[in-house]
C-alpha cells in the first residue's frame, strides 16, 4: 500500500490528506495529523473523497458532437477541432467573441496557463471563473478598503481568539475544519457572535445569535458600528494612524441607530448593542463571513461594511484578528491569484495598468489586449459566440439557469473540459477528458492563502489528461507554443511574474504543508496575517454606503423569500458528491427547509412534495419542516439537477462586482399534486 | 473459490413472474443446487449493477423458491425490471425461523399488514399441512387499499382448508364489501382462546407494534407473540452492521423475535430502532 | 496450603530470543523476500503506515497513534468480486504481509476483530487477509498524550495474543513469538538471535514498568459502563454530545474496532455488449442517518442523538456482552480525529464529571 500526501478537492479549507493506493487503484484516504488546518480530522466529504476518482462515469476519451450526439474521438481530432473552431471565430468575429471559463477546482498552474491561453493565444481578456459567483464582491470591496481581497489571518489563530464574529457563513457545515477550530475557541472560553437568518448549527454555540432578515446585512453592520461610535468603543489610535475617510463615514453612521437597525433587520436593538460591545471591547476578535454577505446585489456594500467594522474596532493587522472571507472552492483563492479574471493578470496586476501589461507582453512575447474582458455573467448573457469551459458547470450553478441553458444552446461553439459529463457538457460540441486532483501534480491555494502541493497518486483513466497538458496542446495548435516539463516549471514562470508567489516554488512547498502568500522570494517563509503595520493600499479606507434592499422581495404573488446555499453532505453541482455512495445516501433528495408555522398555514406535511415558483421558473422539491429557517423564508440547496434551485434564483447583479443575488428572491409555494 | 465465499451469490433463473398488485410481483426462481429453507428465513437477492437486498421467502418448503417483492427502492426496482428467463443472484437462506413449538396444541392468531403476509405464507402452509398439531388458526390480513391486497385468491383456498381468514383494507373503494379499518380493530372477531394462544405478526413496524400490544392485552403471553422485522442490510451474515438493534443484528439474531425479546431490548437500551416521533435533519 | 500457591508461568511457554539492534534491518530485509513489508514512516512529521522501500527510514520512535493497521485487514475500499459475461470472479486479496512496528493496542484490536469477523459465518475477505498477515508489534515506549491503553490491559505490552512482540532494551530487542507461525518465521533466521539471559529479563521488566509509567491518561471505561447501565446517564447528556457531532464518520473510520461496511455495485462498460459489474465494499459508519435507511426512504435513526449514543453503547455495553471485551483499546485515535471533541476519552471524562459525584 502506497500513501500520497495531497490536498482535499472540496472546500477552501485545504485540508491535508493522504490518498492510499494498492495496485494502482485508490483504496482510501486518511487525514494528515500535523496539517495546520485539519490536525488529524476530516469532514465527511474529505473522508469519502476517494470514491468519485475511479467512478465508471469518468470521462475517458475525447468526444465530438455529431448529429446531436457525442461520439468518441481521438485527441488529435478533438484538439484540432477546438483549435480550428476557436481560430475561425477569432478570425471572423475577433478574439472578444470568445469567452473562457477557468476553474476554481483546477490547480494554480492550470489557471495560470488558462489565463495565458486566453490572453496570449486567443487574445481576449474574456476570462473568468466561478469566483464571480462567490467572492467577486470580496475582491471588489476589500480592494477598495484594504487593497487586497484575501482572508487576512490564519486558521490556526482561530482557537486562540477571544471573540469570533461570524456572519453569513454556515461554517461547521460548509467549512467544517474551520468550524472545528471555532468550536475549539469556544471551548477555551471565546465568545461567539453569529449573524445568520437561519438557525445554523454554529448558532447553538453562540453567545449572541443575530437573526436578521435576509439581505439586511448592511443595516445590521452599520447599526453595530453606530453603537461602537456612540459608546466610545472606537479604536481611535488605529483609525487616526491607519485609515482615511472616517469623517464622511461617521456622518453616514448617524442614520443607523440601533432602533433603525431593529426596524430594518428585525434584530432587537439590545442584541445589536450587545454584539457591538462584545466585538469591539476585546482585542483578539476575528471576523468571518462567506456567501451570506457576498451573494447579494449589495454584495460589495456588504463587504465594505464588514471592512469598516473591523477597522473601526482596530481588529486588523495583528494575529487573531482580521477580516476573514471564507472561500468556497479548494482553489478559488488560487484561481483569482492566477488572474483567471477579466481585469487582472496574476497577482492582481491590472490589465488596465500599462506597466503590468508590458511586463506580461515581454514575458510571453505576444501583444495583449488592453481592455478588461467580460465577466462570467456577461459572457453567458450576451457578448460571446464561443466558449471554452474548464471544470465548471454554469448550466446548474448560475442563476436563472433556464436562460443560461438557452444561451449555451445558441453558442456557435462550446468546448467543455471536465472529469465527468456535466449539465453544461450537454451543450458542448467537443468534450475533453481531464485528470482529477488525484491524477496530477500542481498547487492549490486555500482560503488562508496557503499554497500547497497536490501529488499524483494514480494514472488518469484511459486517455484522460491533466488540464495543464491539454491547455499546452491547444495553445500550441493556436500559434502560441507552451512547453513545460512539469507543473514545477509553470510555477517557476508564475513566481517570476507574480510578486505574491515569488517564493512558492514546488521544492519549497514539498518540505512542509505549503506557504502562505505573500511569499515574495525563495527565502521568505510566508505571511500568516496581512496588513501588518500598513494596508496593502497604504491607508485603510472607510467606504461604507447606505442600506439598499434586495432586488426582489416577497410580494402578494410571490410571498416567500427564498435563500439558497449548500448542505454539508453535498457539494456544489454534485458532480463528485452525487457519485459518492455514502454522501449521496445521506441526502439523496432536494429538501426545502420551511418553518413549521408556514407549513401549517399552507397545509404542508413533512416530506411532502411542494412546487416552488419564481418569476423565472418552477421546480418540485420535498418539504422539510424545521425551525432552522425563520417564518416567511425558505431555504433550498442548489446541488440537485432534478430540482435545480437556480432555475428560481434572480440574476440581478451587484453593479460593481457583477455577482448575482443567490441569497434572496421571491417565490410562491404550493403543494404538489 | 466461490464455494467458500459467503458473499458470492449463486445464479438463479427466474421461472415465472406473477403480478400480485400494482407494485408487488411474485417471482419463482430455480437454483442449480437444491436449497432448503425454513419459514421466516430470508435470502440476499442481487441484481448485478444495482446491488443486493434481503428478501424473505414466501413459499413453503414443498414449493419451489418464491419471493414476493414490492417495488420500493433501487434493487427491488431493478428486480421489477426483470422477466421470466432472466437471472438473479441469490445467497442464503439466512436468519432464524419462526418457532413452531410455541404454537403446538394452541390456537394461532396470524396478523399481517400489507406485504407482511409474504413471510407468513410458509407458516400458514405449515399450519394447514400439519393441522392436527395446532388448534384453530386465525388469519387477519390488512392492506391499504383493495388494489394492494395480495394473495386474495389463496386466502379463499386457505379458508377452505380450515384457516379462519379476515381481510380488511384501510381505505376501501366501491368494490370492497368486506371489512375496513386497521387489522387490530378486528381482533374482537377472533374467537381464539387468547390466554392459551400464540400469535405471529408481520407488517410495517408501526402496525407490528400496535398488533403486538393488542394481542398482549388480550392475554397472549409475550414469549408466544412472534414477529419478523426488516432492516437495511448489506451482508445478511452479521458483519456489515446496518441492521443493528441494540446489541443484536436482525440478520443473525433475527429476523424473527418474540415480543418478550423486543420488550427487553427496549427496556434496557431505549428503542434506538423504529420510527421516530418527529423528523429532525441537520442539528 | 501448597495447593493454593500460585503456579509461576513457565517461561518456556513463550519462545523468546534476543536480537541485536544492528541486525534488525538485515532481519527485515530477509523477511521482505517473502512478504510485503509495511511499517510506520515519518512524512513531514506525520506518521504513515505504508509499504516500506527503504528499511532505514522506518520510524520506531513515533507516537503510538500511527494510523490503525485495520486497513490492511479491512481496507477502506475493497473490490469483492466482478461479474462479467464469463461469470463471477472472486477478488479476495491473499498477499503475504508483515506489518512491522504496530503497537500492542492495535494487536489487541486485531484479536477482537478476529473474534467478530471469524465467528459465526466467517467473513471471507477478512479471513483471507488475516491468514496472510503477520504483526510484529513493539512494546510501546512513546505513548501519545491521547493514549489510555494502560488502564485497559490492551497495552502497552501484551501477555498473550500477539504474533511477534518486541521489547526495546536499549541496544537490543527481546523478541517473543506468540504463535506457531511466528515461531517458525523467527526460527528461519535463528542465527541472528540468541537466547535471553537473566539481565535481558531484568531489562524487560524495567521496560514494562517504565512504559506503563509514561501514560498520562486514565480513563475508566468500566466506570462509564456502570454509569450507563445504572441508568445514571440521561438523554440530555447524549443530546449535548450529539449537538457537537459533525457527522464526519471519523471516529468510526479511525477506530481499530469499528467493523461496519457498505457494498456498492459499479458497472464498467468494456464494450457495448461487454458489461462488467464490480461489487466492492467500503467503510461505512453508524454516525450517518442513511446507514439504517430503509429502501422506501424511512430513516429509523434520523435523530443524531440515536446515532452518537449508539456508538458509545456499542463500544461500552454491546461489545462486552457479545465479544467479551470493550470495543475500545484506548488507542486515542478518535480523540485526535473528532472535530467536535466528543471522542471516547472526552465523553467518558465528561460523564464522570457529571454523574460520578452525585
Amino acid at each position: 500500500m502506497e500513501k500520497f500526501l495531497t490536498v482535499c478537492p472540496y472546500c477552501g479549507c485545504g485540508c491535508g490528506l493522504y490518498l492510499h493506493t494498492e495496485g494502482g487503484r485508490i483504496t482510501g484516504v486518511s487525514p494528515s495529523r500535523n496539517h495546520p488546518v485539519n490536525t488529524g480530522s476530516l469532514c465527511v466529504k474529505g473522508w469519502n473523497s476517494y470514491e468519485f476518482i475511479q467512478h465508471p462515469d469518468r470521462l475517458k476519451y475525447p468526444m465530438i458532437r455529431e448529429r446531436g450526439a457525442l461520439r468518441r474521438a481521438t485527441w488529435k481530432e478533438a484538439l484540432r477541432k477546438v483549435a480550428g473552431e476557436l481560430s475561425r471565430i477569432k478570425d471572423s468575429r475577433g478574439p472578444d467573441a470568445i469567452g473562457v471559463l477557468s476553474s476554481a477546482k483546477c490547480t494554480n498552474e492550470e489557471n495560470y496557463l488558462m489565463m495565458k491561453f486566453a490572453r496570449a493565444a486567443i487574445g481576449t481578456n474574456n476570462i473568468d471563473h466561478c469566483a464571480r459567483l462567490c467572492h467577486s464582491s470580496s475582491v471588489g470591496g476589500l480592494s477598495a478598503a484594504f487593497g487586497s481581497g484575501a482572508m487576512t489571518n490564519s486558521i490556526t489563530e482561530i482557537k486562540d481568539a477571544r471573540v469570533l464574529f461570524v456572519i453569513g457563513s454556515n461554517t461547521t457545515e460548509q467549512h467544517p475544519m474551520i468550524g472545528m477550530h471555532m468550536l475549539d475557541a469556544v471551548d477555551r472560553g471565546a465568545s461567539l457572535i453569529v449573524a445568520d437568518p437561519r438557525k445554523i448549527p454554529l448558532a447553538g454555540f453562540a453567545r449572541i445569535h443575530l437573526r436578521h432578515r435576509c439581505g439586511t446585512d448592511v443595516a445590521l453592520l452599520l447599526s453595530i458600528m453606530n453603537v461602537i461610535v456612540a459608546e466610545g468603543l472606537v479604536d481611535v489610535e488605529f483609525v487616526r494612524r491607519r485609515t482615511e475617510n472616517f469623517d464622511a463615514f461617521s456622518s453616514l453612521l448617524e442614520e443607523y441607530r440601533p432602533d433603525t437597525g431593529e426596524r430594518i433587520t428585525g434584530v432587537k436593538a439590545d442584541d445589536i448593542k450587545k454584539a457591538a460591545r462584545l466585538y469591539a471591547s476585546e482585542k483578539r476578535s476575528m471576523f468571518f463571513y462567506s456567501m451570506g454577505i457576498t451573494q447579494h446585489v449589495t454584495g460589495v456594500d456588504n463587504v465594505k461594511a464588514c471592512a469598516d467594522l473591523v477597522m473601526l474596532a482596530g481588529h486588523i493587522g495583528l494575529p487573531m484578528t482580521g477580516l476573514n472571507p471564507l472561500r468556497g472552492q479548494n482553489n478559488v483563492q488560487g484561481a483569482c491569484d492566477m488572474g483567471a479574471l477579466p481585469d487582472y493578470y496574476s497577482g492582481y496586476q491590472a490589465v488596465k495598468n500599462p506597466a503590468s501589461r508590458r511586463k506580461f507582453e515581454k514575458a510571453w512575447r505576444k501583444r495583449l489586449p488592453d481592455r478588461p474582458g467580460l465577466t462570467l455573467m456577461e459572457m453567458l448573457h450576451d457578448g460571446v459566440r464561443a466558449m471554452f469551459v474548464m471544470g465548471e458547470n454554469p448550466a446548474l450553478s448560475d442563476p436563472d439557469t433556464t436562460h443560461v441553458r438557452e444561451r449555451l444552446e445558441r453558442l456557435d461553439f462550446l468546448a467543455v473540459q471536465d472529469i465527468f459529463l456535466t449539465e453544461t457538457s450537454e451543450y458542448a460540441d467537443v468534450v475533453l477528458p481531464a485528470a482529477s486532483f488525484a491524477e496530477k501534480d500542481g498547487t492549490f491555494t486555500n482560503t488562508e492563502r496557503r499554497v500547497q502541493l497536490i501529488r499524483k497518486a494514480v494514472e488518469p483513466p484511459q486517455e484522460a489528461r491533466p488540464d495543464w497538458q491539454i491547455i499546452c496542446n491547444l495553445s500550441g495548435l493556436m500559434g502560441a507554443k507552451m512547453h513545460y516539463r512539469g507543473t514545477y516549471e509553470i510555477m517557476e514562470e508564475i513566481a517570476l511574474l507574480t510578486p505574491h508567489y515569488g517564493g512558492t516554488l514546488h521544492h519549497r512547498l514539498d518540505e512542509g504543508f505549503g506557504l502562505q502568500w505573500p511569499c515574495p522570494d525563495i527565502s521568505h517563509t510566508g505571511t500568516p496575517y496581512l496588513h501588518r503595520k500598513k494596508f496593502a493600499r497604504g491607508l485603510g479606507s472607510f467606504t461604507s454606503v447606505g442600506y439598499m434592499p434586495p432586488a426582489e422581495l416577497p410580494d402578494g404573488d410571490f410571498p416567500f423569500l427564498l435563500t439558497t446555499g449548500r448542505i454539508s453532505f453535498q457539494y456544489h453541482t454534485g458532480t463528485m458528491t452525487r457519485r459518492t455512495h455514502i454522501i449521496e445516501r445521506e441526502e439523496p433528495v432536494c429538501l426545502m427547509e420551511i418553518n413549521p408555522e408556514d407549513a401549517k398555514r399552507l397545509g404542508i406535511a413533512e416530506r411532502q412534495g411542494v412546487r416552488v415558483k419564481s418569476r423565472r421558473g418552477e421546480i418540485t422539491v420535498t418539504a422539510a419542516i424545521t425551525e432552522r429557517t425563520p417564518e416567511g423564508t425558505v431555504f433550498l440547496p442548489f446541488h440537485y439537477r432534478e430540482a435545480a434551485a437556480n432555475i428560481l434564483t434572480n440574476p440581478a447583479l451587484d453593479p460593481a462586482a457583477k455577482i448575482p443575488e443567490f441569497k434572496v428572491c421571491a417565490v410562491a409555494i404550493e403543494k404538489a399534486g | 473459490m466461490n464455494a467458500n465465499n459467503v458473499y458470492t451469490p449463486s445464479e438463479a433463473l427466474i421461472e415465472e413472474v406473477i403480478t400480485l398488485s400494482r407494485n408487488v410481483n411474485l417471482y419463482t426462481v430455480k437454483t442449480k443446487e437444491e436449497i432448503k429453507w425454513l419459514p421466516g428465513q430470508f435470502f440476499m437477492v442481487s441484481v448485478f449493477g444495482f446491488g443486493e437486498a434481503p428478501i424473505s421467502v414466501t413459499s413453503s418448503a414443498r414449493e419451489p423458491l418464491k419471493f414476493c417483492i414490492k417495488k420500493v427502492g433501487h434493487v427491488t426496482g431493478a428486480i421489477h425490471g426483470l422477466r421470466a428467463g432472466d437471472t438473479i443472484g441469490i445467497r442464503g437462506p439466512y436468519g432464524n425461523a419462526f418457532p413452531l413449538d410455541v404454537a403446538r396444541g394452541r390456537d394461532v392468531v396470524i396478523i399481517a399488514g400489507g406485504l407482511g403476509i409474504a413471510p407468513l405464507r410458509p407458516l400458514i402452509h405449515e399450519f394447514m399441512e400439519n393441522g392436527k398439531d395446532y388448534a384453530r388458526v386465525f388469519l387477519l390480513s390488512g392492506s391499504k387499499t383493495p388494489a394492494d391486497v395480495i394473495y386474495s385468491e389463496e386466502c379463499a383456498l386457505w379458508e377452505k382448508r380450515g384457516i379462519r381468514v379476515t381481510l380488511t383494507v384501510d381505505c376501501p373503494d366501491d368494490s370492497w364489501d368486506v371489512c375496513t379499518g386497521l387489522v387490530t380493530a378486528h381482533l374482537d372477531k377472533v374467537e381464539a382462546d387468547f390466554q392459551n394462544a400464540a400469535s405471529y405478526i408481520c407488517g410495517p413496524e408501526v402496525m407490528i407494534e400496535a398488533a403486538m400490544k393488542a394481542v398482549s392485552a388480550r392475554g397472549i403471553p409475550e414469549e408466544r407473540i412472534i414477529t419478523t422485522l426488516e432492516a437495511h442490510m448489506k451482508c445478511g451474515v452479521g458483519k456489515c452492521g446496518h441492521c443493528y438493534m441494540g446489541p443484536k443484528y436482525i440478520c443473525t439474531d433475527g429476523p424473527v423475535f418474540s415480543y418478550k425479546e423486543l420488550r427487553r431490548l427496549a427496556e434496557r437500551f431505549g428503542k434506538g430502532h423504529g420510527p421516530q416521533d418527529d423528523p429532525m435533519w441537520g442539528y | 496450603m501448597k495447593k493454593n500457591m500460585p503456579v509461576p508461568i513457565k517461561t518456556e511457554a513463550v519462545k523468546e530470543w534476543v536480537l541485536d539492534k544492528n541486525h534488525l534491518s538485515y532481519w527485515l530485509r530477509q523477511l521482505r523476500k517473502d512478504f510485503e513489508l509495511v511499517a510506520p514512516l515519518r512524512e513531514r512529521n506525520d506518521i504513515v503506515l505504508k509499504r516500506i522501500d527503504r528499511i532505514h527510514e522506518i520510524a520506531l520512535d513515533c507516537p503510538a497513534s500511527i494510523p490503525s493497521p485495520k486497513e490492511f485487514l479491512f481496507p477502506q475500499f475493497e473490490p469483492m468480486l466482478t461479474k462479467g459475461t464469463d461469470g463471477i470472479s472472486d477478488l479476495r486479496d491473499g498477499s503475504k504481509r508483515v506489518i512491522f512496528g504496530v503497537r500492542s493496542c492495535d494487536v489487541s484490536a486485531v484479536n477482537l476483530l478476529d473474534k467478530f469477523y471469524l465467528s459465526g459465518i466467517a467473513d471471507p475477505y477478512y479471513e483471507s487477509r488475516r491468514k496472510n498477515t503477520l504483526f510484529i508489534s513493539l512494546v510501546c515506549n512513546v505513548p501519545d498524550g491521547t493514549c489510555f491503553c494502560a488502564g485497559l490491559g490492551t497495552g502497552p505490552y501484551l501477555k498473550t495474543g500477539y504474533d511477534i512482540q518486541l521489547y526495546d532494551l536499549g541496544d537490543r530487542y527481546l523478541l517473543q513469538a506468540g504463535s506457531k507461525d511466528a515461531e517458525r518465521l523467527v526460527g528461519r533466521h535463528r542465527f541472528l538471535m540468541r537466547k535471553p539471559s537473566k539481565t535481558d529479563h531484568e531489562d524487560q521488566y524495567e521496560a514494562q514498568a517504565s512504559s506503563k509509567a509514561m501514560f498520562a491518561e486514565r480513563i475508566s471505561l468500566e466506570g462509564a459502563r456502570q454509569m450507563i447501565t445504572d441508568g445514571k446517564v440521561a438523554d440530555d447528556f447524549w443530546q449535548d454530545v450529539a449537538e457537537r457531532c459533525f457527522e464526519c464518520g471519523g471516529c468510526v473510520y479511525e477506530c481499530p474496532l469499528c467493523t461496519c461496511f457498505s457494498v456498492i455495485d459499479r458497472k464498467y462498460n468494456a464494450g457495448p455488449a461487454d458489461e462488467q459489474v464490480e461489487r466492492s465494499r467500503l467503510w461505512d459508519a453508524c454516525m450517518f442517518k442513511g446507514f439504517t435507511g430503509m429502501a422506501g426512504g424511512a430513516l429509523p435513526a434520523e435523530k443524531r442523538i440515536l446515532r452518537t449514543k449508539r456508538w458509545f453503547y456499542h463500544k461500552l455495553i454491546y461489545y462486552p456482552e457479545t465479544l467479551g471485551a470493550f470495543g475500545c483499546t484506548g488507542c486515542g485515535r478518535c480523540t485526535i480525529t473528532c472535530p467536535g471533541k466528543i471522542d471516547m476519552a472526552s465523553v467518558v471524562h465528561r460523564m464522570g464529571n457529571e454523574y460520578s459525584k452525585g
